[in-house]
């Protein structure tokens, strides 16, 4: 795979050690009785803009950790080092 | 043949001699040979015949840059022959014939080329509709190349590597390792990797002087021994280069020599910085028939010669336009080959040397000559012509050395999105824009003195050291003056062709396309390069743009009056060398693991199959409907090697947060000691796993998954809470600890026997939860399920006892004759008991709610806090939903299959599970269906696979169908 991730704990890595856990989208919703229509938006919607975007990647075959990482979605590059999750 | 023995710069062994079939007869050829030089070395002049009009191909060129020389090996279709090192016992065929490649049935189609102008196919077989399906089939059979039984297996070892390098140099030639010296003498990790089974590049075979009394093959010499020497440089030779991708990810593909564990592997490369020095190729040259078996490049003859110790043909005419041309002539003279005459598409600029030495050896030198057509099935003879007088002249040969002039190998450089220009004194495309942390350097570049390209090389191998972060300014600053003061690239050939229509000029070789079809396509108005490659097919064959590619641009111009028209050669894709998928899929690595009782379940009798990640018991006889196995855990005692369920440990300040989060249910209020079933929904509030959680301390928790959702479930802990920041830790115990379900009605009485505990019904309840010790000495944590409806106890040990306590039970078991039961038993058994597999009982859509579990869900719990508890709430009442119920069959004899389809005038859901319950005698199972079925006493009408129409009916019941009471299990 093209694409390498810098994992907090391990650093660059190959992006087959990785899973996509989607675009940044902040924590989720706190209201009790979401219409059902806030909920799918929440849970299933992305911007999906070309460009820069914030995405929550998981070290699967690594440390196993969370992170957010900048990349260009159209080039699929890495942008800058990830911030620390913890 | 014979050989020509002794020149040092032969590749081949001719004292060992190899045996192969071509067309069902033997031939022999030696160590060292391709297929393509063995068959032309044998004699064999015509190796092919082309795609469209079934012409007469051979050998044209020696990398593989047309299909003349495809041919089927050992049934494999489409093998490059001249890319193929021969190996003993080869079954090497002729392909796209109909008879034989002397004799082709389907020839005469070279007449009808009238009848087939560009873009033939797309323009005639579309109107009426129906015809191209037959027409496709005909076409099929005449053109395309090669063939590939619907049988055919696979065969050789494949394997893959992913090596990372600091540079990675594509290009063992001059240039290529000039530069993985520069980058290597500072301790750079560097990788070359090299089309050809040796180093050298275009020095290996050339004897003229690199400096006095050093010619360039052993200048060659020394600098592959340099490389091969270097700790720090690993080579990959019979290596092509097939893909560049984003941040320097290079893919290639190497054949496996004698001696290597492979025949062929996948090789991807990272690598900080690469090089490309993949040189040049030659430029055809065009003429009518200038594709005829005895028409040749310039190299391939002079590398015949040098590289594999055969000469070519008896007579030959040149028709050149490099001073190479001129060099192979003057070469292949001294080694005996007649050479008429020497045309040179150049009126002057040649090498004076050159030109002299033609003259001492009495060889015509014809400059401002080009050949304009060539006649019989394999040259016989060659027409040359005089471009300004367009007087001819016709020369008797068998060998008709033809070239126009060199064009770069941009192949590698284009896929790493290098932007290409034109560049008018060369008449090359040459990188006008590298991406950053790829250099090119070498005759990739347009030079053409041997000192020039490998000065580019170090300059090439230090620019990439700097990209490493490896500081060589100064070595830098060096090698670019020296390459200023050495000579730049030398003044190309424009392209000149003899005033021919051709008719039978080909452009592309791959294609059967004419310079004849590209007017044709260029007068239907097709202007763009791309466009006219897509139209008249040249470019789009096997080897790409290799012959076509720089040819065809600089026609267009010509066409259009006008090089500014030359902007981009055609576009290449990867793979840029035709790659077995075989190779791109590598190795077969069937990994699975295996529990530590698998041994003692296979001494047992155990039937192994591989199921999700391992290896399990399914059956412990032959009898695939468990009846004995079934009815020893209902009446006796039996054990199942449950191992494979995911086991975690969580614990933590915050881990109770974490496991609400996830859980459905109410998880804050679990005792000590008894076990608290639940399950996972994602946020759709499907149902994903199901499982029990015990607490073994404060803020301390064991709990099991499904065996599908081991691997998977820590990264769902943490995806949910990963904006929560909360303080928890966990561990996958899934292989640390073994599972042993002891269930039976006797399972008491043999647990009893092996430990000390209280674990009577009183003590150790069902739904407790307990830890002791076995004989002592094993840490058990024990628990009170009834997944099978008995009675039973799930041991969880560590790994390492799993195999003590499986004899242990044996033992104690023998007095009751215990017996281990498999998977599918226990998939009866659980059925009986109305008991769910998540993934077998649900799908993708299945609710908590549509499997009757929505007791799990605590509404008093944060719906927003809880992963799914949302979507449960809105999906709850939606109509239209697909529901688990039970069912009984209206004929009790035989069970549809799994999966079988619920119908009424719609499907209206599946069968998740049916079998002959032998414990109640009759056919039951569970099914998903739309939920006006979903009422006791429906009727549900089943549609199995090749039913004929004949419906199976079942009726909805109530479940369990096993011990309504539960009594069974709480005994
Ligand atoms: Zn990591």
């Amino acid at each position: 795979m093209a694409l390498t991730l810098t994992c907090p704990i391990c650093g660059e890595r190959n992006g087959y050690e990785f899973r996509y856990g989607g675009e940044d989208k902040g924590p989720r919703p706190r209201a009790e009785d979401p219409a059902p229509g806030h909920w799918c938006e929440y849970v299933h919607m992305s911007p999906c803009v070309a460009g820069i975007r914030k995405e929550w990647w998981y070290h699967k075959d690594g440390c196993g950790v969370w992170f957010t990482t900048e990349r260009d979605t159209t080039t699929s590059l890495e942008v800058k080092q990830p911030e620390k999750t913890r | 043949m014979n050989r020509l023995d002794g020149l040092p710069t032969c590749r081949i062994d001719s004292s060992r001699k190899i045996e192969f079939s071509w067309q069902n007869r033997r031939f022999t050829g030696v160590a060292g040979d391709t297929v393509a030089t063995a068959l032309y070395a044998g004699g064999v002049r015509i190796f092919s015949r082309s795609l469209k009009y079934h012409r007469p191909r051979g050998l044209y060129s020696l990398d593989g840059e047309s299909s003349n020389t495809c041919v089927g090996i050992d049934g494999i279709p489409n093998v490059s022959a001249e890319n193929t090192v021969l190996k003993e016992g080869m079954q090497v065929r002729a392909q796209n014939v109909m008879g034989t490649p002397r004799l082709d049935l389907m020839g005469f189609l070279d007449k009808l080329d009238w009848a087939m102008p560009a873009g033939f196919y797309y323009r005639t077989m579309h109107r009426p509709a129906a015809v191209w399906p037959i027409a496709l089939k005909q076409v099929r059979k005449m053109a395309g190349l090669g063939k590939i039984s619907p049988d055919f297996q696979m065969p050789g070892r494949f394997d893959e590597i992913y090596p990372t390098a600091d540079v990675c140099v594509i290009g063992g030639g001059p240039a290529g390792l000039s530069a993985a010296l520069a980058a290597a003498g500072t301790g750079l990790r560097v990788i070359v990797m090299e089309s050809r089974p040796w180093l050298g590049g275009f020095f290996d075979f050339r004897v003229c002087e690199y400096r006095p009394g050093l010619p360039l093959y052993e200048r060659a010499a020394e600098l592959a021994a340099q490389v091969e020497k270097a700790a720090n440089i690993q080579v990959f030779k019979n290596t092509a280069m097939v893909g560049a991708y984003s941040n320097n990810l290079i893919t290639a593909f190497q054949k496996g020599e004698a001696d290597d564990p492979f025949d062929e592997r996948y090789i991807e490369v990272r690598a900080k910085s690469v090089v490309v020095a993949t040189g040049c190729m030659e430029r055809p040259l065009l003429f009518e028939n200038n594709e005829r078996p005895g028409v040749m490049q310039a190299a391939c003859a002079h590398r015949l010669a040098h590289t594999y110790g055969l000469v070519a043909g008896q007579k030959a005419v040149f028709s050149i336009g490099h001073d190479l041309g001129i060099e192979a002539a003057i070469d292949l003279f001294d080694l005996g080959l007649e050479v008429s005459c020497v045309a040179d598409i150049r009126k002057e600029g040649q090498d004076r040397e050159l030109v002299e030495k033609l003259a001492e050896r009495g060889i015509d030198f014809l400059p401002g000559w080009t050949a304009v057509d060539c006649s019989g099935k394999t040259v016989k003879s060659a027409r040359l012509c005089n471009l300004d007088t367009y007087v001819q002249e016709q020369f008797e040969c068998d060998l008709l050395v033809a070239s126009a002039g060199m064009t770069p190998v941009t192949g590698p450089l284009c896929l790493a999105q290098a932007k290409m220009a034109y560049d008018a004194h060369t008449g090359y495309f040459l990188p006008r824009q590298l991406p950053a942390r790829v250099h090119a350097c070498g005759r990739l570049l347009g030079l053409n003195d041997a000192a020039a390209i490998e000065v580019s090389g170090q300059v090439a191998g230090y620019s990439a050291t700097l990209d490493c972060g490896v500081s060589v300014e100064e070595g830098l600053r060096q090698a670019r003056e020296k390459l200023d003061s050495l000579a730049g690239p030398a003044k190309g050939c424009d392209l000149v062709m003899a005033p021919v229509k051709g008719r039978k000029a080909f452009i592309c070789f791959d294609e059967d396309t004419t310079v004849k079809n590209i007017k044709q396509t260029l007068a239907m108005g097709f202007d763009a390069t791309e466009l006219i490659k897509r139209f008249s097919a040249a470019g789009t064959g096997p080897a790409q743009g290799a012959i076509p590619g720089h040819n065809l641009a600089l026609f267009v111009a010509r066409y259009h009056g006008r090089s500014s028209a030359i902007t981009q050669p055609t576009t290449v894709r990867d793979p840029l060398v035709p790659v077995h998928i075989a190779t791109y899929a590598g190795a077969y690595h069937d990994m699975c693991k295996r529990t530590p009782m698998h041994d003692a379940q296979k001494t047992a009798g155990g039937i192994m199959q591989r199921i999700g990640v391992w290896k399990r018991a399914r059956y412990f006889s032959s009898d695939t409907a468990c009846t004995a196995e079934i009815e020893n855990v209902r009446n006796n005692v039996g054990m199942l090697d449950a191992t494979t369920l995911g086991k975690f440990r969580i614990w933590g300040p915050d881990a109770v947060k974490a496991l609400q989060r996830v859980y459905i249910s109410d998880m804050s209020k679990i005792r000590e000691g008894r076990i608290k079933y639940s399950a996972m929904c994602n946020e759709d509030g499907c149902i994903i796993d199901d499982g029990v959680v015990v607490k073994r301390g404060e803020n301390d928790y064991y709990f099991t998954t499904s065996t599908a959702r081991a691997g998977q479930t820590v990264e769902w802990f943490r995806y949910h809470s990963r904006y929560d920041n909360w303080d928890f830790n966990m561990v996958n115990l899934t292989d640390a600890y073994g599972v042993i379900n002891l269930a039976g009605p006797n399972a008491r009485k043999v647990l009893e026997k092996l430990t000390e505990a209280d674990i009577t019904n009183s003590a150790f309840a069902y739904g407790g939860f307990c830890e002791f010790k076995i004989k002592n000495t094993i840490p058990v944590r024990a628990m009170r399920l009834g997944f099978v409806g008995e009675l039973s106890f799930e041991l969880h040990v560590p790994s390492s006892y799993m195999q003590s306590l499986w004899a242990m039970l044996e033992e104690a078991g023998r007095p009751f004759n215990i017996q281990p039961f498999g998977l599918e038993a226990q998939n009866v058994l659980r059925m009986e008991k109305g008991h769910l597999i998540i993934g077998s009982e649900s799908e993708q859509r299945t609710t908590l709610n549509d499997v009757g579990l929505s007791f799990l869900w605590d509404r008093s719990k944060s719906k927003a806090g809880t992963v799914g508890a949302v979507a449960l709430m809105h999906t709850e009442k939606q109509e239209g939903r697909l529901k688990l119920v039970g069912f009984k069959m209206d004929n009790a004899q035989r069970a549809p299959r799994d999966g079988s389809i619920v119908v009424d005038q719609n499907v209206c859901g599946h069968v998740c599970i049916a079998r002959y319950s032998t414990t109640l005698k009759e056919v039951i199972g569970m099914a998903l269906v739309k939920d006006h079925l979903a009422g006791e006493g429906a009727q549900l009408d089943i549609y199995e696979d090749e039913c004929n129409g004949q419906l199976m009916h079942a009726h909805v019941v109530k479940m369990p169908f096993y011990d309504v009471k539960g009594e069974r299990l709480s005994m």
